[in-house]
């Protein structure tokens, strides 16, 4: 697998391209434009060689005739400086900070942090670096790992850290920092046979009391709800380098369903990287429609809402496969929905001594 | 000076019902402590302004609230005012006996109306606190003022009076006082702010007076100032005598009873207006009645009879006898120009439309509305607009939800002219104020208080029309500044945006910066005007001043048309590039070539005017290519302000007298009403900026 590194005179020099196509406009008595792929749902398409979703090939041009745009542009110029001289300095700034120093760009500067982190996107798929490469870090939450495996992250100082995620962590785990590339983390060792994504905290948290890790072999991983950039960036790396199975333990709902495609198959919005974040390999343990027949779960109605993305699921190419069209068609028929920590009806040991190992042993991991 | 106040006490006639007053306060509104502050203001400033107006003097009305004792909520009212001042011997007789109004009998646009006023509050003064009312007068014949307490006996119908003497009246500055009342009051009542308050009361009075100087201390010694906007008295009304089709059984009986006449045909005649002498005839024919029948001895039912025939139920010949229209000149219409003014001084806002109709007849009575909208500024864009109605001049603060006006104001889909209104019903949302104004001869009111005016199918329709020629104004606005508002913005594009994306992208790059002049060109892809009206302090006029720009790849020629306010009076100075009047109130100039990246401008000052009084200049052109900022001269319009002033012209040539009537004033009159044909009505309304400025 490779991995779109670049180097420091790259991501320089891909950025200057975007300001030559501004700039050559102008001489040539044009707007100045900025192109880049049309970022929806409607452009993406599945790629078969890397197993993700991929953007498609519509491109959209942003022009300088109105006055959006061209503020567009010129923001897009203030990121680039800005991002030059972060990277003459070795400094790295949060998405947060950006945004509060273009407060001094002047016509230049952002209406809201989301029109900052948009243009900083914009910028990654047009040049085909990465938010690390532009040395911007997200505010976002970390993931947080328990279990037998050893890596070592680079600190502070610039020395090479040797960690044990279950000798050397308290109870919170390993915390996943937002660089997980190779100058920052590398792979020692390990005696796991399989990786567990876990959706919520408290599940998490039973699964470590309970000694689930231990027990079965595996690396408990806290997703943090929707996860970062950096939880499916480690996701995947462990996933090939280790070359490990990974599984994946939400809960049982619509929107449950949409964090696993953005592990599994990559999200849209970062569709121009899927296959730097995406782990085709990964699989949807649980909680599934099945599931709450047959364990007889305490369940909710599902709300309009979660009718709505059920039905917008069905349509979604990430989902076309018959196994998740049954799925959602039969949670829609149920028209229920289950939390992973429901399974505590059956007792606080239910999920470790009798579900898991039950799903696990259906996939041959137990 | 007292020949004035001597004749409208000599007029005044008596009623005794004060007794009724006592049992019925509430219908006068001192139906509430807060209502009966108001009240007083209102019947005291309504006279000081009736008086002035009568007297040709510009008014200058000070009132003063303080409260006296806080826990028994006793308020002591001032108001004073340079009114002529009452005779000595008639205070008495005006503070003292209800329904003794010179006003009561004449059929007039007048503020009080029936008289009842400032007795009442003397009356409820009397009743709340057992204090007389303190006044102060002086005329200007005599060198001292008449001071005196005027108390009230309710059970005789007479007025107590102490204290009468003499004393000098003079300014704060030491100045002997010419003329004027002064009324002092204590009363149980209490003074609060907001929508219903002595404040509102004398903003919305100071808004349709634009003629009066207000000044109010509230209770907290603030003092709130609305200065005299308009030297112009408003026009003298003209006492009209009552019109058969809006008379009723018990003033038709007493008028007959009271007459001297010995005809009845006679007493028809000279009694009522619009009746000929041929008219009157045949009424006396529809009514069965022999034509020397002695007024004086008509019974019950020839009394009867006669009305029927005035209201067309009993015919002649097969038909209503057919009376001619009242006179309108008996009305006082505030006029557009000033209550614009009087808008635009007391709230801030961005648009200022105003409209009086032309005055109209509805049974028998003359009535004309008068309307006024204002857009922007500081005013809530969530909340109800704000509306003002006022009944000849007096404004209507209390059941606003059952009044005439306000029904017409929701009978209105302010949706379509850009006001929030739920359901295109009831009274639009928005950042607005509505005005509408009333004046009649005989304003009639769903009760006693005078606060809503009663159901009336024909000015329900004309306050309606008005409300919608006001809207389509409004709808225009909005739209221009929606596109002036793209303009602005392309113009920051290049002006700002464009420039600073050329300086950054060549710093980055290390490059020299590029010139800009071909993507502004691909950019704007447009020719843009911009107009820009600006008052001048100094020079006390309007700079006008419109630019085009030639953002096109093509040269362009153009002939550039602008409206300007020539009717009303303003000048054009300083118009360096010529050009040549196209039309009465439009000007026109011919541009040379506009190179591509090109752009002029014409610029010329507008003398003669005031501040506020011309703030959009309408532009125009002639031409292929669109001019964003500016509208495609539509040259039928052009032809038929043209044919108007031919028609005026030969009107005119056969007037008798050319010197008194010279040509061009009827013609104005009429191509103003053309040039804003979403704002005018067609036929002969007054113009924007007025009747007779």
């Amino acid at each position: 697998m490779m991995t779109i590194r670049m180097t420091a005179g790259e991501t320089k020099s891909a950025m200057q391209s975007v300001v030559a196509e501004m700039y050559d406009k102008i001489v040539k008595g044009e707007p100045p434009t900025m192109t880049l792929p049309v970022r929806t749902k409607n452009n993406i398409g599945f790629d078969r060689k890397l197993g993700v979703y991929k953007y498609g090939k519509n491109k959209s041009v942003r022009d300088a005739t109105s006055l959006g745009s061209a503020k567009q542009l010129l923001r897009a110029l203030h990121i680039i400086e800005f991002i030059e001289d972060m990277i003459d300095s070795g400094k790295s700034s949060t998405l947060r900070e950006m945004y509060y120093i273009s407060e001094s760009w002047g016509l230049g500067k952002f209406g809201s942090q989301n029109e900052s982190n948009n243009l900083a996107e914009d910028l990654e798929i047009v040049t085909k670096c990465l938010r690390e490469d532009f040395k911007l870090r997200p505010e976002e939450d970390g993931a947080r790992i328990i279990g037998n495996l050893t890596l070592q992250e680079r600190n502070r100082r610039g020395e090479w850290m040797r960690i044990n995620a279950r000798d050397d962590v308290g109870d919170s785990g390993y915390g996943v920092p937002y660089n997980v590339e190779t100058e920052k983390i590398e792979f020692l060792e390990h005696d796991i046979n399989f990786i567990m994504a876990i959706e919520t905290g408290g599940m998490f948290d039973r699964l470590v009391e309970n000694g689930f890790d231990e027990d079965y072999k595996c690396g408990l991983l806290h997703l943090k709800g929707q996860p970062a950039r950096s939880t499916r960036r480690i996701i995947k790396r462990m996933s090939e380098e280790w070359d490990l199975p990974v599984v994946v333990f939400l809960d049982g709902d619509p929107w449950s369903f949409r964090i696993f495609a953005s592990i599994a198959y990559g999200a849209i919005k970062t569709a121009h990287i899927s296959e730097y974040l995406a782990t085709p390999s990964a699989t949807y343990l649980g909680i599934t429609s099945d599931d709450i027949v047959a364990y007889d779960l305490p369940s909710d109605d599902l709300s309009k809402k979660d009718v709505e993305a059920l039905n917008a699921e069905l349509s979604d190419p990430r989902f076309a496969d018959s196994w998740w069209q049954d799925q959602i068609n039969m949670m829609l028929e149920l028209g229920k929905k289950a939390e992973q920590q429901s399974l505590a009806k059956y007792g606080l040991d239910f999920v470790t001594d009798t579900y898991l190992p039950e799903k696990l042993a259906e996939l041959g991991l137990a | 000076m007292s020949g004035i106040a001597q004749k409208l006490a000599s007029n005044q006639k008596q009623v005794a019902i004060s007794e009724f007053f006592e049992k019925n306060k509430h219908f006068l509104g001192f139906d509430s402590p807060v209502r009966s502050l108001i009240t007083a203001v209102k019947e005291a400033v309504d006279n000081a302004l009736d008086a002035c107006e009568e007297a040709r003097i510009l008014p200058t009305i000070k009132v003063s609230v303080s409260k006296i004792d806080t826990k028994k909520d006793i308020i002591e009212l001032v108001v004073e005012d340079n009114g002529p001042g009452i005779p000595q011997k008639s205070i008495e007789k005006v503070f003292g006996q209800l329904l003794f109004g010179s006003r009561f009998h004449a059929i007039r646009q007048s503020r009080g109306q029936q008289g009842i006023g400032i007795t009442g509050v003397v009356m409820y003064s009397q009743l709340t606190t057992g204090k007389p009312t303190h006044v102060k007068s002086k005329i200007a014949t005599e060198s001292t003022a008449a001071v005196v307490d005027i108390g009230l006996d309710t059970r005789k119908n007479k007025a107590t009076k102490s204290n009468a003497g003499r004393e000098i009246w003079l300014h704060e500055d030491g100045e002997m006082k010419k003329h004027g009342l002064e009324v002092t009051t204590r009363m149980k009542a209490k003074y609060q702010k907001g929508r219903q308050s002595v404040w509102q009361y004398l903003r919305m009075t100071s808004i349709v007076n634009p003629h009066a100087e207000i000044t109010f201390t509230d209770p907290d010694g603030e003092i709130h100032h609305w200065p005299r906007v308009t030297e112009r008295l408003p026009g003298k009304v003209e006492s009209i005598k009552p019109h058969p089709h809006g008379i009723e059984l018990g003033q038709l009986q007493r008028m007959l009873t009271e007459s001297s006449d010995s005809r009845l045909s006679v007493f028809l005649r000279t009694n009522f207006s619009g009746v000929s002498t041929r008219a009157a005839k045949e009424l006396c024919s529809a009514a069965e009645l022999d034509i020397k029948i002695k007024p004086k001895q008509t019974s019950p039912e020839q009394i009867r009879a006669l009305l029927e025939a005035f209201q067309g139920e009993r015919m002649f010949n097969g038909k209503p006898v057919k009376l001619l229209n009242p006179p309108t000149n008996c009305l006082s219409p505030i006029e557009e120009m000033l209550i614009k003014k009087g808008l635009s001084k007391t709230i801030d806002s961005r648009y200022a439309t105003t409209m009086t109709r032309a005055p109209n007849v509805s049974q028998g009575n003359p009535y004309q509305v008068e309307v006024g909208l204002i857009f922007g500024g500081d005013m809530a864009a969530d909340k109800p607009v704000e509306v003002l109605r006022f009944a000849n001049r007096v404004p209507l603060m209390y059941q606003q939800g059952g009044c005439l006006l306000t029904k017409a104001i929701e009978s209105v889909d302010w949706r379509q002219y850009g006001l929030d209104q739920a359901g295109g019903k009831g009274v639009p949302k928005g950042p607005a104020a509505i005005l509408v104004h009333l004046a009649s001869t005989n304003v009639q009111f769903t009760s006693e208080a005078k606060e809503a005016l009663a159901d009336n199918g024909e000015v329900m329709e004309e306050v309606r029309k008005a409300m919608l020629e006001m809207g389509r104004g409004l709808r225009k606005h909005l739209e221009k500044k929606k596109k002036m508002a793209k303009t602005k913005e392309k113009f920051e594009l290049i002006n700002d945006i464009l420039p600073a994306i050329a300086a950054k992208s060549a710093q980055i790059l290390d490059r020299p910066i590029p010139n800009l002049a071909g993507s502004i060109t691909k950019i704007m892809s447009a020719v843009i005007c911009e107009t820009n009206n600006e008052w001048n302090k100094s020079t006390k006029s309007v700079d006008v001043s419109i630019k085009i720009y030639n953002y096109t790849a093509r040269a362009r020629a153009y002939t550039i048309l602008a409206t300007w306010p020539e009717k009303s009076g303003g000048l054009m100075t300083n118009n360096e590039h010529g050009g040549r009047k196209e039309a009465t109130g439009v000007w026109a100039w011919k541009l040379d070539t506009l190179q591509p990246g090109e752009n002029m401008t014409i610029a010329y000052s507008l003398e003669g005017l005031e501040k506020g009084d011309w703030t959009e200049t309408d532009v125009f052109y002639r031409g292929s290519q669109e001019i964003i900022g500016a509208m495609k001269m539509d040259e039928k319009y052009l032809e038929e302000i043209r044919n108007q002033e031919k028609i005026m012209l030969e009107l005119n040539s056969t007037a008798s007298q050319p010197e008194e009537n010279p040509p061009e004033t009827p013609i104005i009159e009429t191509v103003a009403a053309v040039i804003e044909p979403s704002i005018k009505p067609p036929s002969g309304q007054s113009t924007l900026f007025g009747g007779d400025q």
